[in-house]
């Protein structure tokens, strides 16, 4: 009963918001509600996973663990934040300043970073796979579309160039469908697995 | 420039420094950094989840007592409370259940979404191309556009060959015939092609950002010299 009660409730809740969906006039007010359930159920899960790392960063205080400090300064930050928001409110002008003052240069400044880190990453990429169809063909098709990125084809107004550009441009397009297709039709059967009761990722 | 102007410029500049720091290698200072964005982050997010969809969905449906609202308020309750249990390594297993229940919705969802939403969009892309309308310009055959078409179906079958290929070489561990060796080869060129027009798009932001917090950073600096 244990283990049959959490796959019922997952095969239950799929066939019905399946049916819901597909019969929407007639099961759209309980659609909605069960839903709902499901979105409050999603945000109680993500603030149980917050608190549960602040759980493991207050152990490591009170157990002084080595590097201790990051969780006092982790803990201080969320503290900060968290209670900043319950106190000003969330549209207050002066807290969402303060926050995006904080957010703002640390993920722009990563993703700056990442732009140095990455040009690294790319060459690690032929000697961690070697040299194969798929590397090769990364490697030109990444040299071949920072060039064009950068516009000084364009700016020639050759006219030939500029169709072989623009076919150029279209060809990601089709590896893209694929890969959007396969993972797609991948994610399809895990639903469908989760839905006929063969899934069970809820952690058994 | 405010007082508040200059501070929060200061902790931006702060900020940035220790991020960049780690040029120098993995170091306090970008770790510190981290676990502030981290901490910020999580505070922000548990906040926003608390005051727009616990508070409002659950907790204000639950003051009206008697109503539809409050009986249906029972359900998410019970699930939240056996989620809440999952804090206390006693009673982890009691968030299999709420957890299940949104496995289910998030696989019916995603039935639903992805057959809509990509597979379908996706596939009618590639056989949309063979369309009579398009492949006939002015009654004649538009062998140019039929070339394409064909090219196009190719290259995604080739793809999903080489999916396919890698999934049943990595089980079987077998040789496959040439042929289909062939059209894997095909998909892991296209694929290839892809993954490298994503890079270029994705170095091309990380590079426009850091040309952007160099610039701010120059600007600030400049302000302040100005007064």
């Amino acid at each position: 009963m244990k283990k049959t009660l959490p796959i019922l409730v997952a095969v239950l809740t799929a066939v019905f918001i399946l049916a819901a969906l597909i019969l929407r006039p007639q099961l759209n007010g309980w659609l909605d509600v069960v839903l709902n359930w499901a979105v409050v159920t999603a945000s109680a899960a993500l603030l149980v996973a917050v608190a549960t790392l602040l759980l493991t960063h207050l152990r490591a205080i009170l157990r002084g663990q080595r590097g201790f400090i990051y969780s006092i300064i982790l803990i201080s930050a969320f503290l900060v934040s968290f209670i900043g928001a319950l106190v000003l409110g969330l549209e207050n002008s002066a807290y969402l300043r303060w926050v995006a003052a904080v957010q703002l240069p640390l993920e722009t400044s990563l993703l700056g970073l990442a732009a140095l880190v990455m040009t690294g990453a790319a060459l690690q990429i032929f000697r961690s796979r070697g040299w194969s169809l798929l590397t090769i063909s990364f490697g030109i098709s990444a040299l071949v579309f920072l060039v064009i990125s950068l516009g000084l084809l364009q700016a020639l107004n050759i006219p030939l160039l500029s169709t072989v550009i623009a076919y150029l441009q279209r060809l990601p397009l089709i590896g893209a469908r694929g890969l959007l297709i396969g993972i797609g039709i991948g994610a399809l059967l895990t639903g469908l697995r989760v839905l006929f009761g063969l899934e069970r990722s809820w952690g058994e | 420039m405010n007082p508040m102007d200059i501070v929060l410029g200061f902790i931006g500049i702060a900020l940035s420094v220790m991020i960049f720091s780690y040029l120098l290698g993995d170091n306090f200072f970008f770790r510190v950094a981290l676990y502030i964005l981290v901490g910020v982050s999580a505070g922000y997010g548990a906040a926003v989840l608390l005051l727009k969809v616990i508070i409002p969905r659950l907790i204000e449906p639950l003051k009206e007592s008697g109503t539809d609202a409050f009986w249906l308020g029972l359900v998410p309750l019970a699930l939240c409370l056996l989620l809440a249990l999952m804090l206390v390594p006693r009673t982890v297993r009691a968030g299999t259940l709420p957890l299940s229940f949104l496995v289910g919705a998030a696989a019916a969802v995603g039935i639903a979404g992805i057959s809509r939403g990509t597979l379908a969009p996706q596939l009618l892309a590639v056989v949309n191309r063979f369309s009579p309308e398009l492949l006939l310009e002015n009654s004649a055959a538009d062998w140019g556009g039929i070339v394409e078409a064909f090219f196009i179906l190719f290259g995604v079958i080739s793809v999903l060959f080489y999916f396919h290929h890698r999934l049943s070489r990595k089980g079987a561990g077998t040789q496959r015939p040439l042929l289909v060796e062939g059209i894997s080869d095909v998909g892991q060129v296209f694929l290839g092609i892809s993954f490298g027009m994503l890079f270029v798009g994705f170095y091309s932001a990380a590079l426009t950002a850091l040309i952007a917090r160099i610039v701010w950073l120059k600007d600030f600096i400049l302000a302040l010299l100005a007064g």
